[in-house]
């Protein structure tokens, strides 16, 4: 299945190729989790990518399903 | 430890020791439970009654990175309640390496008369006439202040909305590089220093008597735990000098609470143009400062130099709280245009968040139309130039409220919330409702436990502990100077335990890990009962009206928490 992935932070510097407009489009397996799709990118836990799918923060544990948008972003607190 | 009386109303200037009752207490903890024991509740925040106290906190002037906040503290013209408002740059750690514990403003000069109070490198203080001051905004003010009396001075001031005595009048601070881009802005208190008639206090970077270390060794040992927290987490390491607390524009806008058009949506339609990734790409590509040294001893850099298309100096430390206040709430998704607001904001004296949510009610009132930057900008020059509806949209957006007779003023106890609204935080709700500050943020703020999944933020489940307990750290906090951001660092058990052992070190004490939440309970409770004394109830601890009747989208949520649940959050 394919997933739009919109990264934020500095994530996007570790993709030379990546486009802020328009983001990544990735292929992956149908029923893979969000820890599938951190994976996938190559995203530890050190590095805080936390996923949101429609405006909601997903843990790793959940399904994602084909044609979803993502964002990625870091953890971040109030300034 | 010294305090600096200064008793307007005499123009004279005492230097004292510290009072045995205040003897180990710093910024927040300082200013808060002096203002309870000293100030008449009732009175008028603009009168002679009033104290303005400038109070760097106790670790401020040590070697520790990052601690140099300085805490301003009065009763606040905008809330009628108590009121700290900190800011950063170089003042707080000058004042601790002069080893004074605080300024103590009280009294009033003569209508029409300003006053500069100057320090210099031996403590010494004094006042010295500002009548060829009056009126000026606070660059030029800055310049020809530092330009008088040295470049190694911080500078502490008040722009024309500070004269004027406006609800959202800020006290500047200057900067390393000697600008005036840092604010205590909220609850009104450079109006408070303005009705004092003090223009600007100069104080002496060069100062070599802070207050003695009782244990220098575990002092400096712990201060290294403490730094490599801050630089080996990665948010106050790597995150923050990319792109400063601006980064959480994407986050907030991802999880649909950044409350835009006047808080009718959160998620603003032109985030991305606003966002912490797309302002880095436009200074980097001009050739201004991505990252920068705002503060003294700051080893984080989270501010920048935003530049025009000419690589020319628009403004400094533009941060994310102004990209919402002056972007979203107008609807303003041109960056050039938000920094023009920010220079003026900190050029004229102005809190960034009142101002820019004031001009947001302005402009769902139908006074402007959401998104005309130039309105904005004008009229925030209509502020400077203290004409009538100037003075209403500077005593910020319940002033505005009422001139236009608008419902929708996203505030609590008379100030404007922060860049996260409450119906999509719901825990953020509850410390907007509860603060003893009116809506503030920084009294205790949860996007990082929304963000890291750790609460729910739709729900009213566990909001108010989680409120509870960030007030109390806050609280806590705010009394040792440090920077709220490098206090994210405390997330890493070593680094609360040489906090911990500086505090010791520092004042010679045995705090243990439960007395360092005790401190911050303390100062909520002096905090709350000079509220109480001033005829504040739970009844005030509420939201505007708007936020539990009017669904913000894209969750569609209202705020939720109970009058009940809300009057436990102080239970302690």
């Amino acid at each position: 299945m394919k997933i739009r992935v919109k990264l934020f932070g500095t994530l996007p510097q570790r993709y030379s190729d990546y486009n802020p407009e328009h983001g990544l489009e990735v292929e992956i397996a149908n029923g893979a989790k969000v820890k599938d799709l951190l994976a996938h990118l190559e995203l530890s836990a050190s590095d805080s990518g936390i996923v949101a799918v429609n405006n909601l923060v997903v843990k790793a544990n959940e399904t994602l399903k084909d044609g979803v948008a993502v964002s990625i972003f870091q953890r971040a607190f109030g300034g | 430890m010294k305090f600096v009386r200064v008793d307007m109303t005499e123009q004279n200037v005492k230097v004292e020791d510290v009072p045995q009752q205040y003897v180990g207490l710093g910024g927040r903890g300082l200013t808060s439970i002096m203002i309870n024991n000293e100030v008449p509740p009732k009175c008028d925040p603009l009168g002679p009654e009033n104290k303005l106290i400038f109070a760097p906190g106790t670790l401020s002037g040590t070697s520790l990175v990052n601690t140099s906040r300085i805490s301003i503290g009065a009763k606040s013209p905008l809330t009628s309640t108590i009121k700290e408002s900190n800011a950063g740059g170089t003042v707080g750690a000058a004042l601790g390496k002069l080893g004074i514990t605080a300024i103590i403003l009280e009294g009033q000069a003569a209508k029409g008369k300003l006053f500069n109070l100057i320090i210099d490198q031996n403590g010494e203080a004094g006042l010295e006439t500002a009548d060829a001051y009056q009126g000026m905004r606070t660059y030029a003010l800055v310049e020809k202040l530092l330009s008088t009396y040295g470049k190694k001075n911080g500078v502490l001031c008040i722009g024309p909305a500070g004269e004027y005595q406006l609800g959202s009048a800020s006290v500047q601070t200057s900067d390393v590089d000697g600008r005036p881009c840092r604010a205590a802005g909220r609850g009104g208190l450079g109006a408070v220093m303005g009705a004092k008639g003090l223009k600007a206090i100069v104080i002496s970077q060069q100062g070599k008597s802070p207050d003695a270390i009782a244990d220098v060794d575990t002092f400096k040992e712990a201060a290294k735990v403490f730094a490599k927290a801050v630089k080996d987490n990665p948010f106050t390491g790597q995150m923050l000098g990319a792109l400063g607390t601006a980064g959480l524009v994407s986050a907030v806008n991802s999880l649909g609470a950044f409350p835009s058009y006047n808080a009718t949506n959160g998620v603003f339609d032109g985030w991305e143009k606003i966002s912490g990734e797309a302002m880095a790409q436009i200074i980097q590509n001009r050739g201004g400062k991505t990252t920068h040294l705002g503060c003294s001893q700051c080893i984080i850099h989270c501010s920048n130099e935003y530049v025009d298309k000419d690589g020319k100096y628009m403004t400094s430390s533009l941060e994310y709280e102004t990209l919402w206040s002056m972007g979203g709430m107008p609807g303003i998704d041109d960056l050039d245009v938000i920094a023009r607001l920010d220079f003026l904001a900190d050029d004229i004296g102005l809190d960034t968040i009142n101002t820019g949510v004031a001009i947001g009610v302005a402009m769902d009132a139908g006074y402007k139309k959401f998104g005309d930057g130039q309105a904005a900008v004008e009229m925030m020059e209509e502020i400077a130039k203290g004409t009538e509806i100037g003075k209403v949209i500077g005593n910020g957006p319940e002033a505005v409220g009422r001139h236009f007779n608008h419902h929708r003023v996203p505030a609590a106890k008379g100030q404007s919330i922060a860049a996260y609204d409450p119906r999509a935080m719901q825990g953020n709700g509850v410390t907007y409702a509860t603060s003893p500050m009116g809506a503030d943020h920084t009294a205790g703020n949860l996007v990082g436990q929304y963000l890291g999944g750790a609460l729910n933020p739709l729900e009213a489940e566990g909001q108010v502990e989680a409120s509870r307990n960030a007030q109390i750290a806050m609280a806590a906090l705010d009394c040792t100077g440090l920077c709220l951001l490098a206090g994210v660092a405390l997330a890493d058990a070593a680094a609360t335990e040489a906090l911990l052992k500086m505090m010791n070190a520092k004042l010679g004490t045995e705090f243990g890990p439960d007395d360092y939440p005790a401190l911050g309970i303390r100062v909520l409770k002096a905090e709350r009962e000079f509220n109480r004394k001033a005829g504040f109830t739970n009844k005030d601890d509420r939201l505007a009206k708007f936020f539990y009747e009017e669904p913000l989208p894209p969750h569609n949520k209202v705020f939720i928490v109970s009058d009940a649940d809300l009057d436990t959050t102080f239970d302690f």
